[in-house]
């Protein structure tokens, strides 16, 4: 009997609801492809389920792609996705390894804040943020949402990667120390490669985030030119309401989403490791 | 003098690892915070350059309004529900694709992490598509099965509507606990179940008795993420999805908080309500800590 | 455990960064205004084509930046492209930088709050409210300009005006670009091709809503997800009839006077939407949908009215099935007999008090409020401008013309400018759904919006 005897019947009921769950996830999916190829009329005449007429509307795609400057949105949202992880992996980590590893006066508190600083409803914040923003010349700039972005990434990536540098093992560092490595050289050259599962979940976690992020985006940046995807769809989304253009809204969802699938599906080890590393000491 | 400058080293060493990153956090997410809190003080309609100093009666006003109250029971109910519901599935889940040894456990196990990467603005538009009474899929699902139309309006219930808002927050949610839950299960030795197996275990007691003590410490972890990302976070879905009604039935205070900052001018009694969601987050968390304290089974 | 720490938190991150995106809130519903209208036009053309080159020779050139803020909803941003650019060509020296979008209003109010507002806005959308603009001091006081500004063609700007502005306390701080109407659609085709009569009044509206009841069609739909479409379009014409045609009562509430709100017309005018209620007239759809959603299912002949704006032919004009007809009469709760009430609706625009290009703004007035631009923007957005002129002629379409002749006729009550307190007006709202599904009697209606009032007017 492996794993203890289930009874048959139960395995096949619970086969089922698995099956089942599994549909509920990917048939939406599917669903936002077809309703990406139809037009208004189909989406009122007929059945929600029902497949999209022939000839395909691909034009929706091509439309939201030029209509809407998807092609300059796409471009920024990788710039600033790919720029704000970074530095934002890069704040994390510092702070983390030395709050793993080193017992300094209120560096429980510090750690404190941190986590503390998930609970606060950080929408309020939004117009101060503006003002400090604007104040700095940043607003309407790539480079000013990565700054921002990088900072709201600070606590998660603190909050994971400190149990992360905890659960690794100090022979390795105190090896390096005797050897002469400096403190900087142990956590460049020792610590960094060690942890580099740590650091590529949190990673992909954060280009999840920013990727789909778009409050911050649309205060911070109301210039077309520096659009990021998530803001472009938000605008189509409100036109979208005076327009009803269902099938384009959805071949932008699509567009924005696929994406991050891409990303999950290559590096869903990585993250399911991750989440272990870090879960499970 | 060498242990001194090894001190000099070391605090050097924490200082330049420390305070760039506290100094972004604190500029960025800190500051900006402080300042909105600092405006629950005020009468101030958001909009305006100038604003009067009240003292604390955003928060005497609180106490007698009902919409507060009324979100705040929402908010308890979707924690609630969505622990419940999630925690349930997400451990069946994790069990099923671990213990059970099913075909296709690990294309499962990709496929139900879905709904965490789509944002919830998709999620949002998806589900009150599910729901539309008239061309919605659950409607026309159920009139399959029935002689006249269903027509069911799932968000217009004159009470309880918020319960429909529960199953989008769990399908949304479960992927990550159970990929979380999935990695404690993995980490308890083979050899307890073996030896379990060998004394006639089945998987129930194995269940009882092995997998969840040994498991409680992540699921602690994950009802406690739950409440804090949902009292947080659950308005966007209800903005997406009713925008707090019908007659702010579905309103929770995420949403009054924007409602009343945002488009009724009240910025000061939003902020106000900010001020109520950490403070109502805070006790919540030392509540359940309190609650789910109990002796947890350490392995090796 | 080390662990509580680490992996909790995928979803966190995600917290930090979350916000609504809503739905349109209070989209064009805005502003209304004041006044008996006379005659609003809409045209493809009517004279010189489309722009008479603005000579404003006599006039000292314009120079510095020049900002404008618009809000981009169902009129599209066509009319603004052609008119900025047109206004561009007249004054070269100027620089005038544009700022629309569908979610403008929410992106520059940080600027308005950090006084540093664009020079001119258009106050149209959600999250912008001329009344709060104007308690909030953001607003440039007009009163005196407009008592003898002259359009670029020298024509008097008060006197082509088809309804005059709102006043705030005797002050006027905008003008209305954009005239609708509230009021009740169907489709004329299928009215005729199934013997339905079209209604003029309460009681005509009740006996066809009944034949088309009995016919498996349901007769009434409204936007139940933003109640304003109801309250615009069915309950303030029916509180202006139950006070027999008295507009005062609607400003008085306007102004949050609580007496206001508890006048008998109040409760009868709620009657009547209960009587919708009870006979089961209204879709029950309703109550969770959005704009879109329920436009598109009377365009589907699912239902055959919707309480809804001028707007919304333009709105759907994509969507408008074949051989459908607009009808429309601006309300049906007046009795027999009785004055038609039209409920207008406008769409304003204005100069900030901290502009700091207030000529160049004046200058984009006068050369907006021209007879030229006005049919411009007509033809570029389908609705009716603010600028009196004939239309009879012109190939606007048919309910543009009905309403043109409601809003024109001497036995049309023709309400003007509201613009109600923020709360108020959401009490209002909440509370008219909570009625149509029977959650809660006339009577608490009133009960909670006279609180709201009293609130308000503190």
């Amino acid at each position: 009997m492996k794993s203890g005897g289930l009874n048959p019947i139960f395995k096949i009921i619970f086969f089922a609801i698995l099956i089942i769950w599994g549909l509920s996830v990917l048939y939406p999916l599917l669903w936002t492809l077809l309703d990406a190829l139809k037009n208004n009329d189909q989406f009122f005449r007929k059945m929600p389920w029902s497949l999209p007429d022939i000839p395909l509307l691909w034009s929706n795609f091509t439309y939201v792609w030029s209509e809407f400057s998807f092609d300059k949105y796409f471009m920024n949202s990788v710039v600033v996705t790919i720029g704000s992880t970074l530095l934002g992996l890069f704040l994390a980590a510092t702070t983390a390894y030395v709050l793993a590893r080193y017992q300094f006066k209120g560096s429980n508190f510090l750690y404190l804040i941190y986590i503390a600083s998930m609970m606060i409803p950080f929408s309020l914040a939004l117009i101060p943020l503006f003002f400090l923003l604007n104040s700095m010349h940043l607003t309407n700039s790539s480079f000013g949402l990565i700054l921002v972005y990088a900072s709201t990434l600070i606590a998660f990536g603190v909050f994971v990667l400190v149990g992360f540098f905890k659960s690794l093992p100090k022979e390795m560092e105190e090896a390096a120390a005797i050897d002469g490595a400096s403190y900087f050289g142990i956590f460049f050259k020792v610590m960094l490669p060690l942890s580099q599962p740590g650091l590529i979940t949190v990673g992909i976690v954060n280009v999840l985030n920013i990727w789909n992020e778009y409050i911050i985006g649309t205060i911070l940046v109301n210039d077309p030119v520096h659009y990021t995807l998530p803001v472009g769809i938000a605008m189509m989304q409100a036109q979208m309401q005076y327009r009803t253009e269902w099938g384009p809204l959805f071949a932008g969802l699509l567009i924005t989403m696929v994406p991050v699938l891409v990303v999950y599906m290559f590096f869903q080890r990585q993250i399911a490791s991750g989440i272990t590393a870090g879960a499970v000491k | 003098m060498k242990l001194g400058t090894t001190k000099w080293q070391r605090n050097l060493f924490i200082a330049t690892f420390i305070l760039p990153t506290f100094l972004f956090f604190c500029v960025f997410m800190i500051y900006p915070v402080i300042q909105a809190m600092y405006y629950s003080l005020f009468d101030w309609s958001g909009s305006s350059d100038h604003k009067t100093f009240i003292g604390l009666d955003n928060f005497k006003e609180m106490i007698h309004d009902p919409i507060v109250w009324n979100a705040m029971g929402n908010d308890y109910f979707l924690v609630v529900g969505k622990i419940i519901g999630i925690m349930i599935l997400a451990t069946f889940f994790a069990i099923a694709l671990t213990r059970f040894r099913f075909k296709l456990s690990n294309f499962f196990r990709s496929i139900f992490f879905i709904p965490n990467v789509i944002s919830v603005v998709v999620i949002g538009v998806l589900w009150n598509f599910i729901y539309n009474p008239q061309i919605g899929f659950l409607n026309s699902f159920l009139s399959l099965f029935t002689k006249d139309k269903v027509d069911i309006t799932w968000l217009g219930f004159t009470s309880h509507t918020i319960w429909m808002l529960l199953p989008p927050a769990i399908w949304a949610g479960i992927g990550f606990y159970m990929i979380l839950l999935i990695a404690a299960i993995q980490s308890i030795p083979e050899s307890y179940y073996e030896a379990s197996g060998l004394e006639g275990a089945g998987q129930w007691t194995q269940f009882r008795y092995i997998t969840l003590p040994l498991i409680w410490e992540q699921m602690k972890v994950s009802i406690l993420n739950i409440m804090m990302t949902t009292l947080n976070g659950s308005f966007v879905i209800v903005m997406i999805m009713t925008n707090g009604g019908p007659d702010n039935s579905t309103q929770v205070m995420g949403s009054y908080l924007y409602q009343m900052a945002f488009t009724q001018y009240h910025f000061g009694y939003g902020a106000a309500i900010g001020v109520l969601i950490l403070i109502v987050s805070l006790i919540t968390t030392v509540i359940l800590q309190r609650l789910m304290h109990q002796e947890t089974i350490e392995i090796s | 455990m080390v662990s509580k720490t680490r992996l909790a938190a995928l979803g966190i991150a995600a917290l930090l960064a979350v916000a609504p995106l809503a739905g349109c809130g209070s989209s064009k519903e805005e502003a209304k205004q004041p006044e008996p209208a006379k005659t609003d036009e809409t045209t493809t053309k009517t004279d010189e084509g489309t722009k008479t080159e603005p000579t404003d020779s006599g006039t000292k050139k314009l120079t510095g930046d020049f900002e404008i803020q618009y809000f981009v909803g169902g009129y599209g941003d066509k009319w603004w492209k052609k008119v900025i650019a047109d206004f561009q060509a007249a004054n070269p020296d100027l620089k005038v930088k544009e700022s629309g979008g569908p979610k403008i209003n929410d992106q520059m109010k940080p600027r308005w709050v950090g006084g540093n507002p664009p020079d001119f806005v258009y106050i149209d959308g959600p999250n912008l409210n001329d009344r709060q603009m104007v308690e909030d001091g953001q607003l440039e006081d007009l009163t005196d300009w407009l008592k003898d500004a002259k359009n670029i063609d020298g024509d008097k700007i008060t006197d082509i005006l088809a309804q005059p502005p709102q006043e705030f306390d005797g002050k006027v701080y905008d003008i209305p670009l954009v005239l609708n109407s509230w009021g009740v659609f169907w489709d004329k085709a299928l009215f005729q091709e199934k013997g339905w009569e079209e209604p003029t009044d309460w009681q005509s509206f009740l006996a066809v809503s009944d034949k088309i009841k009995a016919a498996g069609t349901t007769p009434f739909i409204h936007t139940g997800k933003y109640p304003y479409y109801i309250n615009g379009a069915i309950l303030y014409p029916a509180i202006v009839s139950a006070n027999n045609n008295d507009i005062s009562i609607l400003q008085d509430m306007a102004a949050s006077k609580v007496e206001a709100f508890q006048q008998p017309a109040v409760m009868t005018a709620l009657k009547k939407i209960v009587e919708l209620r009870d006979k089961g007239f209204i879709d029950k759809a309703s109550i969770q949908i959005n704009h879109t959603d329920s436009q598109m299912l009377f365009l589907q002949h699912k239902d055959a009215f919707i309480p809804n704006g001028l707007w919304l032919p333009n709105e759907m004009a994509k969507d408008v099935p074949g051989g459908f007809s607009f009808g429309f009469i601006p309300s049906v709760t007046q009795d027999a007999g009785g004055k038609v009430v039209a409920n207008t609706s406008t769409a304003n625009v204005a100069i900030a008090k901290n502009a700091k290009n207030k000529e160049a703004a004046k200058a984009f007035l006068e050369f907006v409020f021209s007879k030229a631009q006005a049919s411009q923007w007509a033809e570029l957005s389908g609705a009716p401008s603010n600028i009196k002129g004939d239309i009879s002629a012109s190939n606007a379409p048919s309910h543009v013309k009905d309403a043109a002749k409601y809003l024109t006729d001497a036995n049309t009550v023709v309400v003007p400018a509201i613009t109600f307190n923020a709360d108020v007006d959401k009490a209002m709202q909440d509370a008219t759904d909570a009625l149509t599904i029977s959650k809660i009697t006339p009577e608490q209606w009133v009960e909670r919006v006279v609180e709201a009032a009293k609130k308000a007017s503190k």
